[in-house]
């Protein structure tokens, strides 16, 4: 009886509890899904397929609006008009060619819903081209667009608060979500790009490129001589490469959190030929690698700079190739990753990068110093000589062993006994005791959690089950004529 | 003559289900196993949390780690006692006095000692589950159910070899002690030596994945580490030359493989137990 009102109060409670957290846990990520579902309604003003010639009729620098409907065709706008959409107005490129393309400097398209361009890569089937300076696009949706928004030769352009899908294709069959092409002082902000292949920033100088989310692609941020950019509060995450930073100088990345960047690159950040690059307060989780740094700084004289960084849960942290020098390493968090720092085909990087700056160095998870004088910095150095991960970038096929507690038996076999002690790959004079977490990064969307309250609860029941189950009563050996006299 | 009875092999199993709970190394295992996992967890989400990472990634390799550890000692000791301590007390003759076969005692036996350890397995999983949960969850409660039916396997792959070790020697004292070695070299020892071995014999990475699968345990994490990631990239080389060969193949291979540790040890336990007989 007792065991029978306990189940009783245990599925109450599993009931009410996944009830309870069913209820915040369906809403996040999805931003898009508050936007109105496109329809085709008929405007009075302008009738469907009129679009054209309203652009057409109009004298530069006239306010269009457009009310809703469903216009098909290729559009051109080649005199400077401010084009507004009201209840999602849907331009359809009728799955050929370019949908868009604004040639006009000082444009604005604001509120469309743009979809069904080509899909040749070869002529890089768009969404809307922009070739020309000053111009807007601004709170549109891209829906089956090979690529969505390209900006070539045209400075000064703001592309904000849009939405972009690509096609369903492989990945290196889809287009970028956005493409910046020889465009100086161009801003990028607030959009979302999901499942496209990658956002390309190219031959553009004095970029801003803030407050992105780009989910699911192949390169969150590709940029490539982009000198003094700036990267700052983007969500990038599930991408093959959260961020690669190519052949330019005195970019600043900020703010940013790269999460779940994973694949056989899968790196959070990379760094290639970067010079005076500073990379600061941002969180790099759970990707494959978290920092990647490939000949940078380039220059003799430059300074790679990271600072309060944290690198937390990645398989490595950071992961620098062995010729790499003149990194300043202050203030960042190595937490919990599988293996702190990797240099790439072993050695120790010690001497060509620094670790302590101004009497500042890094918080170090598996540092096991102690703070006796009480000012926030362990007194003995951190230095980083696992033997394992020596043996790792001797021999790679080690790594199979990963996990397996001989690992840590032979880790503590090589602190105790020093004779087998490998030589360090850093040494920090000044570790921080406790980690520094930057404040000013987007957050993750949460995941849903009644799932794990109804499974927990089945196994806590399964477990009690097992257990009432050497209380059943068998009779196995009846003598119904023995129970018949009695 | 009657040789397999499934009510007296639940009977059985019933007992052996009672003296588990009566059985202080069970509790002890129960106990520590559910503390340790929850110590665990709390750990790496103490951390995680504060980063908005919901992360039962990074719990789970801390528990891989720990079952890798502690289940396979649960298995091995209690597998080890079940014949052997009996057998040292006399309760053995005892039982196959009843009209009971050799078959039913070692199945019954089996079956209870197995659902004991699940419970406990349960239990840790429930409670860990519990406290991932209200520390925000994370999106793959199915990969976490996964690495559950793995230590389930594994429990009973390592209650499996305890039971051949047990139906192999008189003493309980002796049974554990052989217990608590193969635990060394299953856990220790074994990748060690295997270590040592590719450093020193330069072995390709297929070689050197075929004698990691000999070891049950490196069967089981590597299959935990499928499980959590979808691939082996993690595992370096060897992970992603075991990805390339056998593609689609593997987890049915390493599954495959799994049951075979816990077949093939337990057939080889009934026929010492017949050929030795209760003495």
């Amino acid at each position: 009886m007792n065991g029978k009102r306990l189940s009783v109060g245990l599925i109450g409670l599993l009931l009410w509890l996944s009830g309870a957290w069913g209820v915040g846990s369906g809403a996040w990520g999805v931003a898009y899904a508050l936007l109105p579902t496109p329809h085709s309604l008929q405007s009075p003003s302008i009738p469907a397929e009129g679009l054209a010639q309203a652009i057409a009729a109009a004298a530069p620098g006239d306010l269009i609006n457009v009310q809703g409907g469903v216009y098909s065709g290729h559009l051109l706008i080649d005199k400077p008009l401010t084009l507004i959409g009201h209840d999602w107005p849907v331009i359809d490129g009728g799955g050929e060619g370019s949908v868009v393309q604004i040639t006009a400097p000082g444009t604005t398209v604001r509120g469309f819903l743009v979809q069904n361009s080509g899909d040749s890569l070869d002529q890089e089937n768009t969404g809307i081209v922009v070739e020309a300076p000053n111009t807007l696009v601004e709170d549109n949706r891209f829906e089956q667009t090979l690529f969505g928004i390209y900006l070539r030769q045209a400075n000064n352009s703001v592309v904000r608060g849009n939405l972009i899908h690509s096609k369903p294709l492989d990945v290196p069959r889809r287009g970028d979500g956005i493409r910046v092409w020889y465009s100086n002082d161009v801003l990028i902000e607030n959009n979302t790009v999901e499942m496209g292949r990658d956002v390309v920033l190219w031959y553009s100088e004095r970029l801003t490129v803030r407050g992105n989310v780009v989910n699911n692609g192949r390169y969150g941020l590709h940029f490539m001589y982009c000198d003094d950019a700036h990267i700052v509060q983007n969500r990038l995450t599930n991408n093959s490469v959260g961020a690669f930073l190519m052949y330019s100088r005195r970019m600043i990345m900020e703010n940013n959190t790269v999460a779940g960047n994973r694949g056989p690159s899968g790196y959070g950040i990379g760094l290639k030929d970067m010079d005076d690059a500073i990379v600061r307060d941002n969180l790099f989780l759970d990707n494959r690698v978290g920092a990647y740094l490939d000949g940078s700084p380039r220059e003799v004289d430059s300074i790679g700079h990271f600072q309060r960084n944290v690198f937390g849960y990645n398989d490595i942290g950071v992961e620098m190739m062995p010729a790499v020098r003149h990194n300043e390493f202050m203030g960042n968090s190595f937490v919990d990753n599988d293996e702190q720092v990797a240099i790439a085909g072993g050695g120790s990087s010690a001497a060509n990068n620094s670790w302590t700056v101004a009497d500042q160095g890094n918080y170090w998870s598996d540092y096991a110093g102690f703070d006796a004088n009480g000012d926030g910095f362990g007194d003995i150095a951190y230095s980083s000589e696992r033997l394992f991960e020596n043996l790792v970038a001797r021999e790679p096929n080690l790594r199979l062993f990963l996990y397996s507690p001989a690992i840590n038996t032979l880790d503590f076999a090589a602190k105790a006994f020093p004779i087998v002690r490998p030589q360090p790959k850093l040494v920090d004079e000044r570790p921080f005791m406790t980690p520094i977490i930057p404040s000013q990064v987007p957050a993750l969307p949460r995941a849903a959690v009644s799932w794990w309250f109804v499974a927990a609860f089945l196994l806590l029941f399964l477990a009690l089950g097992i257990v009432q189950l050497s209380r059943l009563r068998q009779h196995p050996y009846r003598f119904p004529q023995l129970e018949k006299q009695v | 003559m009657r040789d397999l009875d499934f009510t007296t092999v639940f009977i059985l199993a019933q007992k052996e289900l009672r003296d588990a709970r009566r059985n202080r190394w069970f509790l002890l295992y129960a106990a520590a196993f559910a503390g340790l996992s929850l110590g665990l967890a709390a750990l790496a989400l103490s951390g995680a949390g504060n980063y908005g990472l919901a992360g039962f990634g990074r719990t789970s390799a801390s528990l891989i780690n720990l079952i890798l550890l502690i289940v396979p000692l649960m298995g091995l000791t209690l597998g080890a006692l079940s014949l052997a301590g009996e057998r040292e007390k006399g309760t053995l003759l005892y039982l196959l006095a009843q009209p009971v076969t050799q078959l039913e005692l070692l199945l019954g036996k089996f079956v209870g000692l197995a659902l004991a350890l699940m419970a406990a397995i349960a239990l840790g999983f429930g409670l860990t589950g519990l406290l991932i949960g209200v520390n925000g969850g994370g999106a793959q409660v199915t990969t976490y159910l996964g690495l559950l039916l793995l230590t389930c396997l594994l429990v009973l792959v390592s209650l499996s070899l305890g039971f051949l070790l047990s139906a192999l020697v008189q003493r309980g004292a002796t049974a554990v002690g052989l217990a608590l070695f193969l635990w060394l070299g299953l856990t220790i020892f074994g990748d060690l030596g295997l270590m040592g071995t590719a450093l020193i014999l330069r072995l390709n990475v297929d070689q050197l994945f075929a004698l990691a699968l000999i070891n049950p345990l490196q069967l089981f994490k590597i299959t935990a580490v499928f499980n959590i990631r979808q691939n082996l990239e993690l595992l370096g080389p060897a992970g992603i030359y075991a990805i390339r060969t056998y593609g689609s193949q593997l987890l049915p291979l390493l599954i495959g493989l799994l049951t075979l540790w816990i077949i093939a040890p337990f057939l080889v336990a009934i026929q010492l137990f017949k050929r030795k007989g209760v003495l």
